[in-house]
Parts: structure tokens; sequence; C-alpha cells
């Protein structure tokens, strides 16, 4: 594509770009590679190699049982968001009924209101309803915060797909709820399992609302690592982050393997 | 029908939380406006307010500087580089935001890498402070924030026709020219686009500016979080709620009636891609 000999401004370019690229980077490679430290302080280079802040982590209740919480709020958040956010895709790109953008908006929105905003709002309101400091309190924070990219990302999906074919399937004599069911879903099914995996993984690293709607009770990892970090620097958070770190591209290889496998499908058929 | 779910789910869980932060903010055994009118009297508040905005325009600024080379480079090399620099935008956008800006104070610390190197290499003396001030805060800031700046970026650059580009380049301007008269020009919707995401995101920011930044950094989120749990006045906390409501509120109508809404929901589905 680009000229056989790069010019001096594209060798500039690059050489900005990759700057820039380190930048981004370089945060957490230092964290990683901090993880394996051997000694008591946060050493960078490090001084020794060990895992004894990872067996410090998976070896003591005080990180163990919010992880776990964690885990349980994330899966909960990730089927109640991907229900809620497919569902609502599909009435706003297929439906015939006036306001759609104006619903689209609505849906997307707290996309752009400040978590911290959500999160008063949330507090004022559990507290009420004794919810506060309740795994139910997070899950339901969390879908609000996690339902808008599932909105997008399955939106995206199905204005790329043809209605025609469940048309067909109507005028075969489909009741509408199978149409949606055997044509519309497994069209999109990508779509929908990468809108899933993303919001476990907002909910997974959510910390706001776990901050002000969580307590001593429903305290999620995230949370335990905000209230250590502000009082001590502990090793076992560099050991944390390598596996948060771990998680989220983990995360981001299966959906890229979920979005090719999608692609094999659809030339096949 | 199929959005009566989340249209209820919604409401509940989304709408009534935020009408109830107005409902704090005007009502204090009856009607009231003074929480308004004290965070309109009271410095500390306008503080606040001011630090935010210049935080989040410095931030926009920073991310705007840095991204436009990045997204120019994803949008005019091959596809194969594109792919690679994809990913390396990508793994730390997808990061938490916790485990960066915890990755930053173990860096900027005055006994972390960064002060560790310029005192070795002699370029400074004395460790120099740049934690818990306003260089922790925008380098943490823009480290979060820069791919949703790209992001737009690059979208609105992939699709600026390469072809129009040549056409100047071959009656005779210097790629300079051809950049700054055809591609830059075509390119200001995703400067738009970026910027005003960027700037969405940084005035509600609340883990970055609370971990890196000092006592001179108190912004809006920040002063919420304090009145909850340290000063216990839900009336003014909710005030703070509504004031940055209302700021965000506003750009996000005026731009989405500008610019419609996809350029900026393309941001949030852009990983899915």
């Amino acid at each position: 594509m680009s000229d056989a000999r790069p010019s001096p401004g594209r060798l500039a370019l690059w050489t900005v770009c990759v700057a820039l690229l380190a930048f981004l980077i370089a945060p957490i490679l230092v964290i990683i590679i901090t993880s394996f430290n051997a000694s008591l302080y946060l050493e960078f280079p490090p001084h020794g190699l060990s895992l004894r802040w990872y067996a410090n982590f998976f070896s003591s209740a005080h990180w163990i049982e919010p992880t776990l919480l964690s885990i349980r709020v994330a899966l909960i958040t990730m089927i109640s968001a991907t229900i809620l956010g497919t569902a609502a895709a599909i009435g706003i790109v297929r439906g015939r009924f006036r306001a759609k953008r104006g619903l689209e908006l609505f849906f997307i929105s707290p996309m752009v209101v400040p978590i911290v905003v959500l999160a008063l709002g949330l507090y004022f309101t559990f507290s009420g309803y004794h919810l506060l400091d309740t795994p139910l309190a997070l899950a339901l924070g969390h879908t609000v915060i996690a339902t808008p990219i599932v909105i997008v990302i399955v939106m995206a999906a199905l204005r790329v797909t043809d209605p025609s074919m469940e048309l067909a399937a109507r005028s075969l004599g489909a009741t509408y709820w199978r149409a949606l069911w055997f044509v519309t879903i497994p069209s999109i099914k990508a779509a929908i399992l990468s809108g899933a995996a993303f919001a476990f993984l907002i909910s997974f690293d959510e910390v706001v609302v776990a901050i002000f709607v969580g307590g001593p009770d429903a305290t999620t990892l995230p949370k335990r690592m905000w209230e250590t970090i502000r009082f001590e620097i502990d090793p076992t958070l560099t050991a944390i982050s390598s596996l948060l770190t771990l998680v989220a591209v983990f995360i981001l290889v299966g959906v890229e393997l979920i979005r090719r496998a999608a692609a094999v499908d659809s030339e096949a058929s | 029908m199929l959005v009566l779910p989340a249209l209820v789910f919604y409401s509940m869980v989304y709408l009534y939380p935020l009408s109830r932060l107005g409902a704090w903010s005007f009502f204090d055994n009856g009607f009231t406006l003074r929480f308004y009118a004290e965070l309109f009297t009271e410095p500390t508040y306008f503080k606040a307010l001011s630090n935010t905005l210049e935080i989040s325009t410095l931030a926009t600024v920073v991310c705007l500087l840095l991204g436009y080379p990045l997204a120019y480079l994803m949008a005019t090399t091959s596809s194969s580089a594109r792919r690679i620099l994809m990913i390396l935008v990508l793994v730390p956008f997808w990061t938490s935001v916790l485990v960066r800006t915890f990755a930053w104070i173990v860096i900027l610390g005055n006994n972390g890498l960064v002060n560790r190197a310029l005192v070795a290499t002699g370029m400074a003396d004395h460790p120099l402070k740049l934690l818990f001030n306003m260089i922790g805060v925008q380098i943490g800031m823009v480290h979060v924030l820069l791919p949703f700046m790209v992001f737009p970026l690059y979208g609105v650059m992939s699709r600026i026709d390469a072809s129009v580009v040549r056409v100047a380049r071959s009656l005779g301007a210097t790629p300079t020219r051809a950049f700054l008269a055809v591609f830059l020009p075509l390119s200001l919707p995703g400067v738009a686009a970026g910027c005003v995401l960027v700037f969405l995101l940084a005035i509600g920011f609340y883990v970055t500016p609370a971990l890196l930044g000092g006592p001179g950094e108190i912004t809006l989120a920040t002063m919420i979080d304090m009145m909850i749990n340290t000063l216990l006045n839900w009336g003014l906390a909710a005030t703070l709620g509504i004031l940055l409501l209302v700021v965000v509120g506003i750009i996000f109508i005026v731009f989405s009636r500008l610019m419609g809404l996809n350029r900026l929901t393309g941001a949030g589905g852009e990983p899915a891609r």
C-alpha cells in the first residue's frame, strides 16, 4: 500500500506512534513483571523472582472471598444485561414505532452518564429498600452499566443482517416468536456472545458502583483493591492486577474467536 | 414489545435513582433551594467545578494531540500493521481502570521506575513529584481516555477515500498541503466526536483523580464521594450530582443533534468488530 521507501514524515509518524503505544502498554507490562518480585517492596526491575504474591492471593480469604463475589455478580450481570440488551436491540432495529431514535438514545445514555452520579442515585434508592451492601444491589447497578454495550453490539449486527429471512420464515407460517428464536437470534449469535463477554468484564472490573452500594458484607474484588491502594501498597495487588489483565486478554481473544467462527459460518451458508 | 423489559428495568434502576438526586437536592423538610445557593456561593464547590473543567479540557487536548497521529497511522497503514496497532490499543482499553491507575502509582512514585531512571541518569538530582498532583492526574487520565479519542477518529479517517488525497498530490500539492487542505478537513467530524466523548467521560471521572490527584485536584466526582462517605451531606452530594448531570446532558444532547448519535456509539461498539 504505502511507498516502498518510507518518507521522513512517515518515519517520524511511526516513531511517534511507537512511543504512544509504549505509553499505553508499559504500565501493564511493568505491573506484570513487578508481580513476580520476590522482595517485600515494589521494585522494578524485580530483585529475585517468586510467585509469593500469587500464592498470597490464592491462599487468603481476604482476597478470595471478594473474588468469588465478583464472579457471582459478573455472571448475574452478564445474563441480565444480555437478555435485556438483546431484546431491546431487536425491538429497536426491527420494530415499527415512533420515537425509535429517542429510545435508542435513552438506552445508550448510561454510557455517558458519569458512573459516580449513577452510583449516588443507586445509593439513595437502595438505602430506602435495605438493599445496600447486598450482591443484588451490585448486580442491578452493573446491569445498568453493561446493558448499553450489549445493545450497541447487537444493534450493529442486526443492521447488517437481512430481515428478509425473518419475513420468509413468517410467510411460511412461523409465529413471530418462532421466527425470532430460530432465525433472528442465530444470525446474531456472535454479537450476543460478544456482548455477554464484555458485560461480564465490565461488571468484573467495575469499582465505583461497588464503592457506593457495596459494603462490608458485599465487597467485590475491585472494591477490596481500592481500599488497599488507598491505605497501603500491598505487593499482592500486582499479582491481582496481572490476573485481571489476563482475564481481559482472555475475553478479548474469546470475542475475536467468536467473531472468526461466525465469519466462517456465514461464508459456509 | 421487545423493548419493554429493558424499559421497565431502566425506569426502575436508572431513571428512578437519577430522579432521587433531584429529590435530595430540592427537598430538606420541604422544598428548598439552599443546596443550590450553597453550591454557587461556597468557593470550595466552585473550585471543584473549575478543577473538573480544567482537568477535562487539558486531558481532551492532550488526547487529541496524541490520538490524531495514532489514528492517522492506523487509517493509512497496511491492514496487517493496522491489526497489530488495534490490538495494542484494545488490550489497555479493556484492562481495568483501577489496575492501570495502580500501575501509574507504582511507576510514578518517588521510588518508582521513572524517578529512579531520572536520578540514575542525572536528569534530575532528586525524585520529582509526579503523583498526587496535576501531572499524575493527567498521565493517568490520558492513558485511560486516549483509546476513546482514537476509535472515533479512526472510524472517520478510515472512511476517507485515499484517492482524494492522491488527486491533490497529482495536481501538484505537497504532502503537507494535501494533508492540510484535503485530509484534515475531512477528518474533522472524527475530531469533534472524539473530543466530545473524551470530555464527557473526563468530567465524570472518579477513580483516577481520586487516586492520582492531591488536595488541589478535587473534582466534582471526588467531592460527591467526600459528601457521602466523609461529610454525610446527602443533599449537597445530590446537588453536585445534578450539576454534573446537567453539564453532561447538555453536551450530549447538543452533540447528538448536531452530529448524529452513531459517531459516539461507534466508539463503544468498536472493540466488538
